[in-house]
């Protein structure tokens, strides 16, 4: 399908295109003209990627900018979707007779991605990272040239060899279309990849690679500034920026950071014995390489890595570490004093530059060699031609601490908690380096970046996202969903049938009642709900201590007689046993019911259309744990800078994860299911307001404040009516469009334009322009109704 | 209400929730109990939007008209059907969202559904199976004879539900007794189902592609919900699934079945298929009969093998040959040579006629009827505006009916 907004001519890889799609891309458009950033939120199931995609590769080839696309998703699986995708899309446009060069592509980890006969087959990423380092280390390949035996990677030397422009045709690579290149040209697909970044039109990766500074420096530094950057499945990226910027140290990560620390003095010994040469080198190389950072940051073509601000930049690199045997001895007082700190048996919370002046107390280190020191250790590590780089992370965690620790003040937090839990006896303390202040990392995005798009199913409200990220969205907007029929039923459950009122509140989450009336829902759903129901608890440690009570007062035998039950853990592999087996029993007509988490593994990233999830029910109002002094100092933190108050954003949060959660069940137009908010705390307006648009609208009055046995009989009808055959003819024109319906929308958007113009002019004739001006204001606001003949 | 104040700041004014409750009891028509007793509110209930009700409304009209304007063209049809139809008799069918129950009105509608498939459908046979506590039980014989499996329904002992369906030994059962029949006969297995869940020995799976081997066509009824493994069932052996709205529609759905559906496969050669057209015998003293060994005044005689049979059609328990007469074959044509479909004419058109051809009664001129729509809205209280323009066959272009 082919039409313009506006000037723009967009192709549309499919016949029929939703309303929403439309109205989405008319806004994406508007965000890109604009030159700014958006937030948008379109329901899950209604073709988002393939909107994005049409309309931003149709824009970048239309104009002569040809701005780059970077499409930044959560999970490998969501990446390879978009990629097909994409894929689709060019091949659309080229059977359309458009004659242009696309190269397009995804990256993602080495372990994914690898051909090494041996490091291929290693399971962890970081055994794989650290092994292809072994045999691509330029000292390696050096060394092999000048004729030692040493191992290398075949695949990389080939890539080398050659020009990657050469190599890659253009087109459209899935990350199995390029491990197949790969494999026919012997050249190594994840360097490819990486090389390849800098010359694609369109880069489909996940978020790491874009906020995670460590990564972001090696990978995104060199994207052009106009690219167009889009995080689909948003809604978690506060969590993601946060998550980037914050450490955990523990005593097992002191102890094999002080091994390093011996295995670096012991290798500038026997190199000072070979030879000092290098070690010399190094010093010049260290101020060189500052330098060199800093030129690459005034020409705009590096990243900011958020871990070093400008103003370090400009300072010289302190004496005191600049020789390396100083530089180890360095770390070593701060691994000892990060020792001695855990050894503290009481909870304590500080400030980073509380921190320092108890650091400087008693160590004497000062802040500026501490700011120095990620960079100086890499640097070293570098110099001294290490390998096996797995074994010195700990050593880098701890550099990393001393970098942030002593770069900002604001927005960070230490917190030494000796126990692991509240009720565990034998200390395992671990000390929280956390970041409070979503905005720090993805600030260098938005500075850099003109058009930033945040996007997804659930990013209710709005006006959340750029508080607490910080930034001016030029768009915001959320669409509804446009349905023939309505084929997903929201429902508030309040009480149970016997009136008692439900709720996951703290006072009563253990009420034997309140548990009662939860398991009543679970089990009279599963009485007339076919195939599979997803329930979600706020969290573990309540969902075990339901389950327990429900086991004791005889509701899981009750349940176990319709459907079978399983339960999410945070072992992932039995998670995935669970699922897999619950998959089977929807499959197989048994019915199945899952336990899931809110926060969990399952509520993230695993669809459950059709009939893996006729239903789904949500215990209680997901709420963070909210004595974590973390958060705590977290909601601190947003009220004193972003003006959000504490409650406002711990609603926000738990809602957004309900939303989440409720809309696993939802995947497309032709998918129904019902979505169960068991809590009396969800009928409450400033609740309800915080849900998306496109939920919030089927929440009816009636279904607001139900008990369970009015719940149970307005859903049997639902099912009942949703199994009537459902067909395609009626949605044309509604929920649905073809070519022609967009151009008689478009048509009526013009007319209607040129009326309000028409009356204008009218108006202007009669009364003047000022007048004029005032009366239309007054008309579109509705206030005042003026008839012009 | 006593909030702790560590948790204040989530839930401060978490009293004020329990005022809504006056809004919704003037709301009378959500509640259970009543909905169960008012049907007929179905019909008429809109909610906010106007849009479930009423779509689902209007689909249903469409389908029943698609069920009027029946294709006319002649098509292969399978006149000689055989058709195993498995009963749920699980617990679920003790459910009482179908009145009076679903599965008293399920056996009330089957011995409807009986004599009429054997009036539409004279020369096929049916069988009946029921699945209860995950075991399948054979409760008749795949047989042409009504009475009999009418009988089989009325017995106590068949009526009785207990534990959970096994849809696939139900299916297993129905099949073992299907593939043996010659392949000039459809086979089909239309399943009754009330329960939501199916408890199976093996995979349920291999079964439908089983079915699907031995082109066995399988419609599913289901009384509760859309349920994905029948639906899976019916769409692999290009069966019908219908999930029942309410007892209407579930009759609607069950009768559906009855008329026979087209062959779709070519594998089925036009072969020729061996039937004998009995003569009755007039003796006047009591005989023995063949079928049931008993003494018997009347009967039929097999033209093969001179034995004597109560009652055609049947299969001949002597010679094995299908005894049928010459009336019940011409009932099974008319569904290979259907009548045209009825042509909606405009009144203006249709001013030359104005009484049926064929039984004479006279024809509501538009003058006459808006008469009589005055005369009832003066006679009642309330003016019913809507559905004076709605019947006004004079505003749509509605109007009589005639043969094309």
């Amino acid at each position: 399908m082919l039409f313009h907004i506006d000037d723009l001519p967009v192709y549309f890889p499919y016949d029929r295109i939703y309303p929403e799609q439309y109205a989405y891309m008319c806004s994406l458009k508007q965000t890109l003209d604009a030159q700014g950033h958006g937030v948008l939120e379109m329901p899950s199931g209604t073709g988002k990627t393939v909107s994005l995609l049409s309309l931003i590769v149709s824009y970048q080839q239309h104009y002569p900018e040809k701005r780059k696309l970077i499409y930044c998703s959560r999970t490998v699986p969501e990446i390879e979707k978009a990629l097909a995708e994409l894929k689709r899309l060019v091949e659309y446009r080229k059977s359309c007779g458009l004659n242009e060069t696309i190269l397009g592509l995804g990256l993602t980890s080495r372990r994914n991605l690898c051909l090494h006969p041996s490091v291929s087959k290693e399971k962890k990423g970081k055994v794989v990272d650290a092994r292809c380092h072994n045999l691509t280390a330029p000292w390696i390949r050096e060394a092999e040239q000048a004729g030692q035996d040493i191992e290398t990677c075949s695949f990389y030397e080939e890539l080398e060899r050659g020009d990657v422009r050469e190599l890659v045709p253009d087109a459209i690579y899935t990350l199995d279309d390029i491990k197949e290149l790969g494999k026919v040209k012997k050249t190594c697909p994840y360097y490819m990849a990486r090389r390849l970044l800098s010359h694609a039109n369109v880069i489909i990766y996940s978020y790491h690679y874009m906020l995670d500074p460590k990564i972001a420096d090696l990978i995104s530094k060199e994207l052009s500034k106009d690219s167009i950057v889009v995080f689909d499945e948003a809604h978690n990226i506060d969590n993601v920026c946060i998550d980037s910027l914050s450490l955990d140290i523990m005593r097992p990560t002191l102890e094999a950071s002080s091994k390093s620390i011996a295995q670096l003095s012991e290798r500038i010994e026997t190199m000072k014995q070979q030879g000092s040469e290098k070690l010399k080198n190094e010093y010049e190389k260290l101020v060189q390489g500052l330098q060199d950072t800093l030129a690459a940051r005034d020409e705009e073509s590096i990243m900011a890595n958020p871990a070093l601000p400008d103003d370090l930049l400009h300072e010289a690199v302190p004496g005191n570490i600049r020789k390396a045997e100083h530089f180890v001895a360095f770390l070593k007082r701060f691994n000892e004093y990060l020792k001695t700190r855990l050894r503290v048996l009481n909870v304590t919370a500080e400030t980073p530059s509380s921190f320092l002046r108890h650091l400087k107390e008693i160590t004497f280190i000062e802040r500026k060699p501490l700011q120095f020191c990620s960079e100086r250790l890499s640097l070293l590590t570098r110099t001294l031609e290490l390998n096996n780089l797995d074994d010195l992370s700990s050593l880098q965690r701890v550099a990393a601490l001393a970098t942030l620790v002593a770069t900002y003040d604001k927005g960070f937090m230490l917190v030494l908690e000796p126990y692991e839990s509240e009720n565990a006896t034998v200390p395992n303390p671990i000390l929280r380096f956390a970041c409070l202040d979503a905005a720090i990392a993805i600030k260098p995005v938005f500075e850099r970046f003109s058009s930033v798009i945040i996007t997804s199913g659930t990013l209710s409200p709005l006006d959340m996202y750029p508080k607490i990220l910080d930034f001016k969205a030029t768009v915001q907007e959320s669409y509804p969903m446009t349905l023939t029929r309505n084929c997903f039923l929201p429902m508030v459950i309040t009480r149970g049938s016997d009136q008692v009122a439900i709720s996951s509140k703290f006072e009563v989450r253990n009420d034997p009642a309140v548990v009662r009336n939860f398991g009543n829902i679970l089990i009279e759903f599963g009485k007339i709900v076919p195939d599979g129901i997803v329930a979600f608890f706020p969290s573990y440690l309540y969902m075990e201590s339901i389950i327990a009570m429900w086991h004791e007062m005889g509701i899981l035998t009750e349940a176990w007689k319709t459907k079978l039950i399983f339960v999410e853990t945070p072992d992932s592999a039995e998670t995935s046993i669970a699922l897999d087996n619950y998959r089977r029993a929807c499959e197989n007509g048994r019915g199945a019911i899952l336990l899931a988490v809110a926060r969990g593994k399952v509520s993230e990233g695993i669809d459950f259309d059709h009939h893996y999830g006729r239903a789904v029910v949500m215990f209680g109002i997901p709420y963070q744990y909210t004595e974590s002094r973390i958060l705590k100092a977290r909601l601190e933190f947003l009220r004193d800078e972003h003006r959000v108050r504490e409650n406002d954003f711990l609603t926000f949060d738990a809602l957004r994860h309900a939303a989440q959660c409720l809309g696993r069940v939802l995947r497309g137009k032709t998918d129904y299911g019902l979505m169960v908010f068991a809590d009396r705390r969800y009928a409450r307006q400033d609740k309800r307001s915080k849900l998306p648009k496109w939920i919030n609208q089927y929440i009816t009055d009636t279904s607001v404040n139900l008990s369970t046995d009015m719940g149970i009989a307005i859903a049997k009808k639902f099912l009942r009516s949703m199994a009537q055959p459902l067909e395609t003819q009626a949605q044309m024109g509604v929920s649905l469009w073809t070519l022609d319906d967009v151009l008689a929308r478009q048509k009526a958007q013009k007319e209607k334009l040129e009326r309000v113009g028409g009356v204008h002019q009218q108006l202007q004739q009669q009364y003047g322009a000022a007048e004029a001006q005032r009366m239309m204001q007054a008309r579109a606001s509705g206030d005042v109704y003026m008839e012009v003949d | 209400m006593a909030t702790n104040g560590r948790r204040q700041m989530v839930e401060d004014d978490e009293d004020i929730i329990d005022v809504d409750d006056s809004s919704l009891m003037n709301n009378q028509a959500n509640y259970a109990w009543e909905e169960e007793y008012k049907r007929s509110w179905d019909v008429l209930q809109e909610d906010e939007h106007g849009s479930l009700a009423g779509v689902v409304n209007s689909l249903q009209q469409a389908a029943k008209r698609k069920r009027l304007l029946r294709d006319t063209d002649p098509i292969q049809r399978g006149i000689i059907r055989h058709l195993f139809i498995i009963i749920d008799l699980s617990k679920a069918m003790q459910e009482k969202d179908l009145r009076p129950s679903r599965l008293s009105l399920t056996f009330t509608y089957l011995e409807a559904f009986i004599a009429e498939f054997f009036d539409q459908n004279p020369i096929s046979q049916i069988g009946l199976v029921g699945t209860k506590d995950g075991l399948a039980e054979k409760l008749t014989e795949l047989s042409g004879n009504p009475t009999e499996h009418i009988r089989a329904l009325k017995l106590k002992k068949f009526q009785e539900t207990g534990g959970e369906p096994s849809l696939q030994n139900a299916l297993e059962m129905a099949r073992s007794s299907l593939v043996h029949v010659p392949a000039h006969g459809s086979r089909e297995i239309l399943v009754i189902m009330g329960s939501l869940t199916t408890t199976d020995p093996g995979n349920i799976h291999d079964t439908i592609t089983q079915l699907t081997q031995d082109n066995i066509r399988a419609s599913v009824i289901a009384l509760a919900a859309e349920v994905q493994v029948l639906k899976v069932l019916t769409t692999q052996t290009k069966g019908t699934f219908g999930v029942a709205m309410n007892e209407g529609h579930y009759r609607d759905l069950l009768f559906e079945v009855i008329p026979p559906t087209a062959v779709t496969t070519t594998k089925t050669a036009s072969n020729l298929v061996q039937m004998g057209f009995p003569s009755r015998s007039n003796d006047t003293a009591a005989t023995l009969c063949a079928c049931h060994g008993k003494l018997t005044l009347g009967g039929y005689i097999c033209p093969r093998c001179n034995a004597k049979l109560c009652d055609i059609p049947t299969e001949c328990d002597i010679c094995t040959l299908t005894l049928v007469s010459s009336p019940l074959l011409a009932r099974s044509y008319h569904h290979l040579f259907p009548v045209e479909n009825f042509v909606e004419v405009a009144w203006k058109d249709a001013s030359t006629t104005t009484q049926c051809f064929s039984c004479q009664k006279m024809f509501l001129s538009p003058h006459k009827i808006s008469l009589q729509l005055q005369a009832t809205t003066e006679a009642g209280s309330q003016p019913r505006r809507k559905a004076g323009s709605a019947l006004n066959p004079g505003a749509g272009s509605s109007g009589s009916l005639t043969r094309r």
